[in-house]
């Protein structure tokens, strides 16, 4: 960065360049990390998804693609968001990175809402492993099977298989013959979804933490010495690595099955309630 | 890395005869009231505060000391349980499932509370930034949080062991950690993924005080063995530790909502845990092998006076086990069904290796040729280490090949190939370490009789344990089984016997390094007459280890300088590296 760089340097550091030079690193070793440990995920995910190809694809099928397209623009936005700051900010501008952090902020905070309401559209769809009990469509669905041949009432019945049979049944997919699918098999699709959604989570909220603490101290001068934008540097860095996350987590479980642009289009609408679901 | 004897043919100058004994002390002494006013890092500031915060690297060394050496105890009294069990076949102390949770809190604490975290944390801490010639280390905050996060973790964890144990082995191999487990896998997982993350964010600080904390004229091919080999550590746990992380998060995700990832009894694959396991867990033990091979670098040369033989090929050789130890996880698994192919292939990267590690011992067997060797505690362990590694060593390769391991897997053959390689690699070496840089840490010079007798207790009482293991597992006991046939009660009475004097022996450093705080002579800063730039300040350091900034003219170990001790003993009293302006010269010659 430019020369005219000032600010205080910590008692163990020579001079400014090292300091700053070590911070940038020690965020992208971290990083490393952070890759490895997505990458191990990752990597158990692909081996489940070589093995079980289509139910792995009828899984990533019942989920809100709808939600997920909208969450990657937000997420998108906001590296841009965040990058426009750092510029801001070294080009003399304390009140654009001010602003630029608090549009982070709130298309962070615009992700994790979206978010949190797919996972209650997924518990009210009952799609939560030997959690759900039956929804009220899949439990007609029993009654009637019941019905027809009482010799299956002492079947046990599985709620995130019947439910999930009433998602994958559901008119959206009229027209579009589904392969066959091994419900137990999509419990494991959707145990990955769950816990590698919620590891993105949980980062995006250590994330939007760090960033409020962050846009406190802009707001207090803290960033007064231009060489402690290095901070903001190495935040935008994590940050950007939340984003990449992201970016292999959408094909990885929401692409991976047959879904539609109308679909997607219907299921944001229901989601933020400009149409009502139909179960 | 130019040797001593190009610059004795450039240079015409007549050889001084040196005094090639160690002394004990060196320096002037000081009167007792200079040695306590004199400011250094223990005695600045007082008071419980000064050490819970501190952000000093060295009280941060000192508290992971403490730590560790009160899990190796917890550790070691299990193993002591393990092995008095095995002296009647049936069993003599010991319920079956006790003996289960015995053998697994030896092995999880041994590794996870004291292997893993010894040296990096204890002589990491205290010595990387001292060796090249920083202030601290890079992330002071992150190093004190990092000793916190360590300490929850594993207190967290022996916790668990003490309420309701583990009997999974310290693999934790579903389903025996998923269906068959009678314990708590779940919290006792959690202890291990604090602890991990631990280990992560020690290997930042050290990979960035290296690269960015050096001191003029500290360039790469002049940095210490000790600091190349804690860099290609840290390399590791940044890249494996997080894998084990993700691992242990996906087993308690199978635990708390019963779909299978893992377990096979519910639809999941136990090979993929195996594959995630090892792909950290044999990294691992590179992980507790490899600062050990660093600090035997350092000892080496200061006792046998030596430069060390082929610098460039040993701190190479550090980075080729980091690289190639994240390849050969699979020959663990050789009988778990990975497949036949996969299997040779593993061999194969098996035998690619044990290369780097036979470089290091073939170097230091060339460092210690012709060397003006002394046998103080410290050499005593480093000459164990290699001998006792490279039993270790050799033996692995029975196991990485796959026709012996189809008879050897799973025996005591394998327990005493590990061991051999842990204890009588990575113990010997901590010991080494511990001895060799006690009077720096301490300012205080244990007692020489009771060091090297320690030593010969722990070589004698190892090998005895051991060795009866190779045989009696060669012949087919198995390992992790409380009963076994009686013929093999001749060699486990044999093991348990010398295991008793072996913890003596362990013991035994507790006593008289306690003792030499109190009683001690001062070692002076420079007791075993040593060249890194550790022992060119004072002992204890400062609170900022060197009164100046140093400068760095030559590489680590130019004990054959001709005029090196003169050298020393100039640049000792300014607490920099040998910086009198008649060497600069002298210097560029030996760093081009």
């Amino acid at each position: 960065m430019a020369a005219n760089l000032k600010g205080p340097v910590a008692h163990h550091f020579n001079n400014l360049n090292q300091q700053l030079t070590t911070v940038r690193m020690g965020m992208w070793m971290f990083l490393v990390t952070e890759v490895l440990f997505f990458g191990g995920a990752f990597c158990a995910y692909t081996a489940y998804r070589v093995w079980f190809t289509s139910d792995f694809e009828a899984g990533s099928a019942a989920l809100n693609v709808g939600i997920a397209s909208v969450n990657t623009f937000l997420l998108l936005t906001s590296s841009l968001t965040i990058t426009l700051g750092i510029r801001a900010a070294y080009a003399g501008n304390p009140k654009g990175l001010r602003n630029y952090l608090l549009a982070t902020i709130i298309l962070g905070v615009a992700f994790l809402g979206l978010k949190g309401r797919e996972y209650q559209l997924d518990y009210q769809e009952g799609l939560i492993p030997n959690v759900s009990v039956l929804t009220p469509e899949a439990q007609k669905v029993v009654n009637e099977r019941i019905a027809k041949d009482p010799g299956k009432a002492d079947e046990k019945v599985y709620p995130f298989n019947e439910n999930l049979a009433v998602v994958l049944h559901h008119e959206k997919f009229k027209g579009e013959p589904f392969v066959a699918y091994d419900p137990f098999r999509v419990q494991l699709f959707f145990m990955f979804y769950y816990s590698m959604t919620g590891l993105h989570v949980l980062h995006m909220i250590i994330g939007l933490g760090l960033l409020t603490w962050q846009y406190i101290l802009a707001c207090r001068g803290f960033f007064d010495y231009n060489a402690r934008y290095v901070y903001i540097e190495a935040m935008s860095l994590y940050w950007h690595f939340v984003d990449m996350a992201w970016m292999f987590l959408l094909p990885l479980l929401y692409l991976a099955g047959p879904h539609s642009a109308s679909q997607a289009l219907e299921q944001f609408k229901v989601a933020i309630g400009l149409a009502s679901g139909t179960h | 890395m130019t040797t001593a004897n190009s610059i004795g043919t450039d240079t015409p100058m007549a050889i001084p005869k040196l005094d090639y004994t160690p002394q004990m002390s060196p320096e002037p002494e000081l009167t007792p009231t200079e040695q306590r006013e004199k400011p250094n890092y223990l005695n600045w500031q007082y008071g419980l505060l000064s050490w819970v915060l501190t952000v000093d690297h060295k009280r941060i060394g000192l508290m992971y000391l403490v730590s560790v050496s009160i899990f190796f105890m917890f550790g070691a009294i299990a193993a002591g349980l393990v092995r008095t069990n095995l002296i009647m076949p049936t069993g003599a102390i010991l319920e079956l499932d006790q003996y289960n949770k015995a053998f697994t809190a030896h092995g999880t604490i041994m590794l996870f509370l004291f292997l893993i975290p010894v040296i990096p944390g204890v002589l990491g801490n205290f010595l990387v930034p001292m060796m090249v010639g920083a202030k601290d280390m890079a992330f002071p905050k992150l190093n004190l949080m990092s000793y916190y996060v360590w300490a929850a973790g594993a207190l967290f964890f022996v916790w668990q062991l003490t309420v309701g144990g583990l009997d999974t082995g310290w693999t934790l191999y579903p389903p025996y950690s998923s269906k068959y487990s009678h314990t708590n896998v779940l919290y006792a997982g959690l202890g291990i993924f604090i602890t991990g993350f631990s280990s992560i964010l020690t290997a930042i600080n050290i990979i960035a005080t290296v690269h960015k904390m050096r001191c003029p004229g500290m360039t790469w091919g002049r940095l210490p063995l000790f600091v190349w080999a804690m860099y290609a550590t840290s390399v590791i746990q940044i890249l494996a530790t997080p894998v084990l992380a993700v691992t242990v998060v996906m087993l308690a995700v199978e635990k708390i909502f019963g779909v299978g990832i893992y377990d096979p009894t519910i639809g999941g694959d136990p090979i993929l845990f195996q594959h995630m396991f090892w792909f950290y867990s044999h990294p691992a033990v590179y992980i507790m092998i490899l600062p050990g091979m660093g600090v035997i670098n350092e000892v080496l040369t200061c006792f046998s006076r030596k430069n060390i033989f082929g610098y460039k090929a040993v701190a190479w050789s550090s980075v080729g086990i980091a690289v190639v130890g994240f390849l050969v996880w699979g020959h663990h698994m050789f009988l778990a069904g990975q497949g036949y192919f996969l299997g040779q292939v593993f061999a194969l990267l098996t035998m690619l290796v044990a290369v780097p590690s036979a470089i290091k011992v073939f170097n230091w067997t060339a460092t210690l040729y012709g060397g003006s060797i002394t046998f103080q505690a410290p050499m005593i362990f480093a000459i164990g280490f290699i001998i006792l590694f490279t039993i270790g060593g050799v033996t692995g390769l029975f196991l990485g090949s796959m026709g012996t391991d189809i008879h050897l897997h799973d025996t005591y053959f394998v327990i005493a190939h590990f061991h051999y390689t842990m204890v009588g690699g990575m113990m010997f070496a901590w010991q080494a370490g511990l001895h060799f840089w006690w009077p720096k840490m301490t300012g205080k010079m244990y007692s020489d009789f009771w060091s090297r007798l320690a030593a010969v207790v722990m070589l004698v009482g190892f090998a005895l344990t051991f060795l009866p293991q190779f045989v009696a597992g060669y012949m087919g006991m198995p390992r992790r089984y409380p009963n076994y046939p009686p013929e093999f009660q001749i060699y486990n009475v044999l093991s348990t016997a010398a295991a008793y004097l072996q913890g003596i022996g362990f013991a035994m450093p507790a006593f008289y390094l306690i003792g030499s705080l109190f009683f001690g002579k001062p070692a002076g800063n420079n007791p075993f007459r040593a060249t890194g730039l550790e022992w060119q300040t004072s002992s204890p350091p400062g609170p900022h280890n060197f009164e100046s900034l140093p400068q760095v003219y030559f590489g680590p170990y130019e004990y054959s300088v001709p005029d090196g001790l003169k050298i020393l003993n100039d640049g000792s009293t300014n607490g920099v590296h040998s910086n009198g302006s008649a060497n600069t010269d002298k210097g560029a010659a030996h760093g081009s």
